[in-house]
C-alpha cells in the first residue's frame, strides 16, 4: 500500500465562497491540484483493468480528496459531489489532471463513468441524493449486472424477471461477467419485467444493493487470472420500488444511456496514460525503451504509429465524451472512441510483448498482464463487431441488422431459433 | 516417396487415442495448478512415444523424425502439458548423438538464447556453471541437458538435475519455463558427431514449436467454429452473422497455414538440412498463431476469456511457443540476410528449390 492521497488539511479549501471553478484559470486549476495532488513523474504506472491487483484504497483515497473540489466528475452538480462545470472547463480540467497522480480507478469506473451519469439523466432528486455523492467520494463501488448467459451481444434478451409484489418486486434470474461483483456494494441491473411484450419493451432498470438476501456472487477466473468478473444469482431477492431507474418498461433507454456512456469514457480521465506536460514521453514508450535490444528503423515506425493512433484515439474519445456530456445523452461517436481506444490499446501491448522477445514468455514479465488482457477489450462493453454495427446503422444510414425477434413477444421469440 | 516420407497412420491415432482419453480440460487445468501432469506424461511414456525416432540401439523407440513430428503435432492439438519435445527429438536427440544413456524419466534442454550456462573442459570432465533461464519442466526432469560449443567441439553435457539448483519460473500457458543455477558441477565429457552442433539445436528446436503450434492452431480453429455454432445471439447461431465467419476463416486458414509450413520442414528435415524450410515454418508459424488467436479470441466472446473454457489452453501455449526458440524478428532476420547474401538472382531459385538451393 502506499501513502500517497492522504487527506491534506488545504483540501479542505473548495468549501462554499470559493471562486466558481468554471472562473477559473488553467494556472489557477494547476495550483489548486499541487495542494491535494502529486505530480505525475516518468516512474508513474497504472495497473491493468485491476487485473492483478486488490488496491482499493489509493483509488477512495483519491477521491475522498478530490470530491471536495468536485474535480473528478467536475460537471456533476455541486451537491452530487461536481462543481457544475461547464463542457470546455470539464476538458480544461481533466487534462491538467493528467499532470497528476491519479491511481487505478478500475474498481470505481461504473459509478463515476455510467450509473453517476445515468442517474443525472433518469433517476429521480431523491436517488441522486443518495447514490451520487457516495460514487463521487468512492465510498460505494458499483457493477453493472447486464449480460446473461443467453444475453451478451443481444443485450436485450434478458431473462432475470422481476415481478412486482406491491411496492416491491421480487428478483429472480442470473448475471454473468459482472466484473467488480465481489467489492460492488450497489449494482445497477437489467431485469425482464414483462415477458408478453417484445424483447426491448418489457424491461425495466433496477438498482441491488449486494448485500441482498438472495444475491450471490460467484467469482470466475479469467485467462489472466483476474477474479473480479463473477457470476450472479439472484433468487427471490426482494427490493424496493425506490430502488427502480426510470420508468417500468423503459429499462432499454436507461441501459442504452448507460453503455453509450461506458464507451464514450473509454479513453478519458485518468485512465490514458498520455505525455503529461513535463515529461518527455509517455510512460509506454518509456517501459519500450528499456525493453529493446536494438532500435531499429523498423521499430521505430511501429513506435511512431502507435503513439499517433494513441494520440488521436485518446482525442477522439476526449471530443466523445465531451459531446456525451454537454449533449446529457451519447451518441454513436461512443462506438467510434471505443473502437480506437481499444485498437490502440491492443497495439500498445503486442508492440510491448513482441518487443520483450523470449523473456516475454514468462508470467510477469513486463506486459505480460497486458497481454492476457488485451483480446477481452475488443469484447466487453459491447464487440467491435457490435460497435461497427451501430457505426453502420447510424452513422453511415446503411440498411440494417434483419431483426426477426423485434415485435414477436418474448416469451415466444424464446422458444427457438427464427 | 519413399516410406521415409509419410507419417505412420498407426502413431496419428493411437497418439490422438490415447490424449483424448487422458489429457481433457480438467486434467491440464490441474497441471497448470501442479506444475506437472504425471498421469498424463506416465501413460505417453508407457507407449515409448517420447523416444520415437531416437534408435533402439540407443534406447530410443525407433521410427522416422515425421512420426515424432505427427506426435508432436497432437500434443499441441491437445494442449498437452508435458515435456514431450525436451525428451524426445531434443534432449533424446543430443544424448543419443554423444553416445549418453538416455534416461527413463523425463529429460530436458537448456534451450538457446538469452543468459546461459557455460562451460569448461578439464580432462575427460566438463565443468558447468552459471544460470540457464527458461528451461522448460526442469523441476521434473530427471535429466538436464546442455548443448555447448567449446573450442570448436559441440559438448553435451548431460545433468543430473539433483545437482542443480532450480527456481520455479512459468511461462504464460502455466507451463514450468524456470530458472537452473549450475554451480560448478561436473559431468563426464561427451562429444557430438559432427552433424548435431548449436546451430542444428536451434534448428531443431524451432521445428519442434512449428509442429506444437500447428496442432493448437488446428484445435483452436475447430473449436471455434463448433462453439460459433452453438452459441445463438439474436436468435441464431453467432456462426451466421458474416463478421464472425471471417474471424472463422481467419482461423482455418491460419491452421492450414501452420500445418503445410510444419510438415514441410519436417520432410525436408528427414531428408537433411532443412533450414531454409525451418525458418520458414517458424516464422510462418508464429504469424499465423498471433492472427488466428485474435480471430478465435474475438469470435468467442467473453467466454474465451474465462479459464473454465478451454479456449486459453491453446490460446496461452500458442503466445508462449512463439517467444521460443526464435520470435519473428530473429527468424525474418535470418531469412532476410540468406536471401540478400545470396543476390538477386539466387532469389527465385531459392525461394523455390528450398534448402537444397543453399548447398
Ligand atoms: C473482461 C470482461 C468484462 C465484462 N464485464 C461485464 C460487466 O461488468 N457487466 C456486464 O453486464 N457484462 C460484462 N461483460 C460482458 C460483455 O458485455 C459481453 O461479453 C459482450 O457484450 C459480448 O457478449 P458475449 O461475450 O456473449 O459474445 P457473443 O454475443 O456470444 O458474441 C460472440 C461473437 O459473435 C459476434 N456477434 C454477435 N452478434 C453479432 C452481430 N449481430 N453481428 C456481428 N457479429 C456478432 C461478436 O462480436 C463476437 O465476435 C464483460 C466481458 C468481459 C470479457
Amino acid at each position: 500500500m502506499n501513502d500517497a492521497f492522504l487527506i491534506s488539511p488545504e483540501s479542505e479549501h473548495r468549501g462554499a465562497g470559493c471562486p466558481n471553478v468554471n472562473d477559473l484559470t488553467e494556472e489557477q486549476i494547476r495550483a489548486e491540484l499541487d495542494l491535494i495532488l502529486d505530480r505525475r513523474n516518468a516512474d508513474t504506472r497504472l495497473s491493468t483493468m485491476g487485473a492483478g491487483s486488490d488496491d482499493l484504497d489509493a483509488g477512495r483515497r483519491y477521491l475522498a480528496n478530490t470530491v471536495l473540489g468536485g474535480w473528478h466528475v467536475p460537471t456533476w452538480p455541486r451537491e452530487h459531489g461536481g462543481q457544475d462545470a461547464s463542457v470546455n472547463q470539464n476538458s480544461l480540467i481533466g487534462r491538467v489532471l493528467r499532470e497528476f497522480v491519479v491511481p487505478d480507478l478500475y474498481p470505481f469506473a461504473i459509478g463515476l463513468g455510467m450509473v453517476g451519469p445515468a442517474l443525472l439523466e433518469h433517476g429521480t432528486n431523491a436517488q441522486q441524493t443518495d447514490w451520487l455523492k457516495p460514487i463521487a467520494s468512492g465510498e460505494s463501488i458499483w457493477c453493472q449486472m447486464f449480460s446473461e448467459p443467453e444475453a451478451g451481444s443481444d443485450l436485450a434478451n434478458v431473462a432475470l424477471s422481476a415481478l412486482q409484489d406491491g411496492d416491491e418486486w421480487i428478483l429472480g434470474g442470473q448475471k454473468t461477467w459482472t466484473s467488480r461483483a465481489v467489492w460492488a456494494q450497489w449494482a445497477i441491473c437489467l431485469a425482464r419485467t414483462d415477458a408478453a411484450q417484445p424483447k426491448h419493451k418489457g424491461l425495466t432498470m433496477f438498482a441491488i444493493p449486494m448485500s441482498l438476501a438472495g444475491v450471490e456472487v460467484r467469482p470466475l477466473m479469467q485467462m489472466n487470472r483476474d477474479a473480479h468478473f463473477s457470476e450472479v444469482f439472484v433468487d427471490g431477492a426482494r427490493l424496493s420500488d425506490q430502488w427502480r431507474i426510470g420508468e417500468v418498461g423503459e429499462g432499454w433507454r436507461v441501459a442504452m444511456t448507460v453503455l453509450a456512456h461506458e464507451r464514450a469514457g473509454g479513453g478519458s480521465r485518468g485512465g490514458g496514460d498520455g505525455n503529461a506536460r513535463g515529461l518527455k514521453l509517455p510512460s509506454w514508450i518509456a517501459d519500450l525503451q528499456v525493453l529493446v535490444g536494438e532500435q531499429t528503423g523498423d521499430w521505430r515506425n511501429k513506435v511512431a504509429a502507435l503513439y499517433a493512433r494513441d494520440a488521436a484515439s485518446r482525442w477522439t474519445a476526449q471530443r466523445a465524451s465531451d459531446e456525451a456530456r454537454s449533449t446529457g445523452s451519447p451518441g454513436p461517436a461512443g462506438s467510434g472512441a471505443k473502437l480506437r481506444t481499444v485498437n490502440s490499446y491492443k497495439g500498445r501491448s503486442y508492440l510491448a510483448n513482441s518487443t520483450s522477445g523470449a523473456r516475454g514468455m514468462l508470467e510477469d514479465s513486463h506486459g505480460y498482464i497486458e497481454t492476457l488482457t488485451a483480446p477481452s477489450m475488443s469484447i466487453r462493453g459491447g464487440t467491435d463487431e457490435i460497435q461497427r454495427n451501430i457505426l453502420g446503422e447510424r452513422v453511415l444510414g446503411l440498411p440494417g441488422e434483419p431483426r426477426l425477434d423485434r415485435d414477436v413477444p418474448w416469451n415466444e421469440s424464446r422458444r427457438g431459433l427464427i | 516417396m519413399t516410406e521415409d516420407s509419410l507419417v505412420d497412420p498407426l502413431v496419428t491415432e493411437t497418439a490422438h487415442r490415447l490424449f483424448s482419453e487422458i489429457c481433457d480440460h480438467e486434467s491440464i487445468q490441474a497441471a497448470e495448478a501442479r506444475g506437472q501432469a504425471p498421469e498424463i506424461w506416465n501413460a505417453f511414456a508407457e507407449t515409448g512415444f517420447p523416444w520415437i525416432s531416437i534408435d533402439e540401439g540407443a534406447g530410443g523407440s525407433g521410427g522416422s523424425l515425421l512420426d515424432a513430428l505427427e506426435v508432436l503435432r497432437l500434443v499441441g492439438y491437445h494442449a498437452a502439458p508435458i515435456p514431450a519435445a525436451e525428451t524426445g527429438i531434443l534432449g533424446g536427440w543430443l544424448l543419443a548423438s554423444s553416445g549418453q544413456e538416455l534416461p527413463d524419466g523425463i529429460t530436458t534442454v537448456v534451450p538457446n538464447g538469452g543468459e546461459n550456462a557455460t562451460g569448461s573442459i578439464s580432462g575427460e570432465e566438463v565443468l558447468i556453471s552459471g544460470r540457464a533461464l527458461r528451461v522448460p519442466w526442469a523441476r521434473i526432469a530427471e535429466r538436464i541437458v546442455i548443448p555447448l560449443a567449446i573450442e570448436d567441439q559441440t559438448v553435451i553435457a548431460s545433468v543430473d538435475s539433483a545437482q542443480c539448483d532450480i527456481e520455479p519460473m512459468t511461462n504464460m500457458a502455466g507451463e514450468p519455463r524456470d530458472t537452473v543455477n549450475f554451480r560448478n558441477v561436473r559431468v563426464p565429457l561427451a562429444l557430438a558427431t559432427p552433424d548435431v552442433d548449436l546451430e542444428a539445436f536451434r534448428f531443431r528446436g524451432a521445428l519442434s514449436r512449428a509442429a506444437l503450434m500447428a496442432g493448437a492452431i488446428e484445435k483452436m480453429s475447430q473449436l471455434t467454429v463448433s462453439y460459433t455454432n452453438d452459441r445463438v445471439q439474436f436468435g441464431r447461431p453467432v456462426a451466421k452473422f458474416q463478421a464472425v465467419q471471417q474471424h472463422l476463416v481467419w482461423g482455418a486458414q491460419d491452421a492450414a497455414l501452420a500445418r503445410m509450413v510444419a510438415e514441410t520442414a519436417a520432410r525436408e528435415a528427414t531428408r537433411g538440412a532443412a533450414q531454409f524450410e525451418i525458418a520458414a515454418a517458424k516464422l510462418v508459424a508464429n504469424q499465423a498463431a498471433a492472427r488466428a488467436t485474435k480471430a478465435c479470441h474475438q469470435a468467442h466472446g467473453a467466454m474465451g476469456m474465462t479459464q473454465e473454457y478451454p479456449l486459453h489452453h491453446l490460446s496461452r501455449r500458442l503466445w508462449s511457443w512463439r517467444k521460443e526458440y526464435g520470435g519473428d524478428a530473429e527468424w525474418s532476420k535470418w531469412l532476410g540476410q540468406v536471401a540478400v547474401s545470396r543476390g538477386a538472382d539466387q532469389l527465385y531459385p531459392l525461394i523455390t528449390g528450398g534448402s537444397a538451393a543453399l548447398n
